[in-house]
């Protein structure tokens, strides 16, 4: 199989969550965690400790969360990268004084679920748990070059029942370091 | 910010090479695939912000030398900022990227990802094999498995 096939059909396989119920992380002292979906909007965004890219968006992360939390927009920070420990995890958001829980998603099961690809690579949840938004927080990784707020604007959108300015977009970003599976 | 300082004055004292680096757009991209038909075009993206990019690119560097000869063209196109052009010309010197180099001056980001492979989300490294006629046949999301990417060039070449 080519490359290119293979390419293909990962992500065929992979392909889009369709409904995602459940998502199953471990918390950063290793207990396992199951948040639900149903009935809220929830924000999924993968993260790293050590992605320049996602680094760049810590403070506009905290303000989106500061800004929507309180208006029941349910938020998972996930950390798949096989490189990053849970407690260099724990010590980054400690040091970035984030106000949400970051969680370990190991052997990058949701990240794999989601076809999650780069940081910060951003899925939201509708309130009947399938997903509406994939892609960017926003178009500029220099925050005082951002356009379009795509992440803000789809969950006011959301909130407010209105049609999704947006459902996809594609940024550049640090590739999620899976770990090795055999197949 | 003081790596970059640093780069400067070693620039400025002329104690490492500068690259040339070109600024490449959407059509400068489809003018290097127009301009490598009749070639087997190997092209990478990376930013020197990306470790894994970074890691690999000794060896797709040896990789571009072995098969020159033979009609492999290898591009690495910069997905830096412009404020970051003095770090990229330092990576490009000393890892010793075959020139053209390229850095990024993209009107539209996803525009130009979807171009490149509309399957692509934008994360690094990626890197896109098109063959003599011009026709994209093969892609490496991430690191590239470099023997697997010599086995491709071996059979289009």
């Amino acid at each position: 199989m080519t490359t290119l096939a293979a390419f293909a059909a990962a992500l065929a396989l992979l392909g889009a969550p369709g409904k995602v119920d459940v998502i199953k992380a471990t918390d950063l002292q290793g207990k396992p965690v199951e948040i639900r979906t149903a009935g809220k909007i929830t924000a999924v965004i993968f993260i790293s400790t050590q992605c320049p890219i996602s680094n760049d968006y810590n403070e506009r992360m905290k303000a989106l969360y500061n800004e929507f939390h309180g208006k029941g927009v349910q938020f998972v920070f996930l950390n798949a990268n096989s490189t990053e420990s849970s407690a260099e995890v724990a010590e980054h958001a400690r040091k970035h004084a984030f106000p949400f829980t970051v969680y370990k998603d190991v052997n990058n099961v949701e990240a794999d679920r989601f076809s999650a690809e780069f940081t910060p690579h951003v899925f939201v949840i509708g309130k009947n748990s399938e997903v509406i938004y994939r892609g960017a927080i926003d178009d500029s990784r220099p925050a005082d070059r951002v356009t379009k707020t795509y992440l803000k604007d789809v969950l006011n959108a959301a909130l407010e029942g209105k049609p999704l300015p947006v459902t996809e977009t594609k940024a550049f970003g640090c590739t999620i370091k899976r770990v090795k599976k055999s197949t | 910010m003081k790596h970059s300082i640093a780069i400067l004055i070693l620039l400025a004292a002329g104690l490492v090479h500068a690259a040339d680096l070109q600024p490449i757009s959407e059509a400068g991209y489809q003018r290097l695939l127009a301009s490598a038909k009749g070639k087997v075009l190997v092209v990478n993206f990376w930013a020197t912000w990306c470790a894994p990019c970074r890691k690999e690119m000794p060896e797709l560097v040896a990789l571009a030398a072995k098969y020159r000869a033979k009609g492999m063209q290898f591009a690495a196109i910069a997905i830096d900022e412009e404020s970051d052009a003095a770090t990229v010309a330092e990576f490009v010197a000393k890892t010793k990227i075959p020139q053209p180099a390229y850095i990024k001056r993209f009107q539209d980001d996803q525009k130009f990802i979807s171009m490149v492979d509309p399957r692509w989300s934008g994360g690094l490294p990626f890197t896109v094999v098109y063959d003599r006629t011009g026709r994209k046949v093969h892609v490496f999301p991430g690191e590239v498995n470099i023997r697997e990417l010599e086995q491709v060039i071996q059979k289009l070449l």
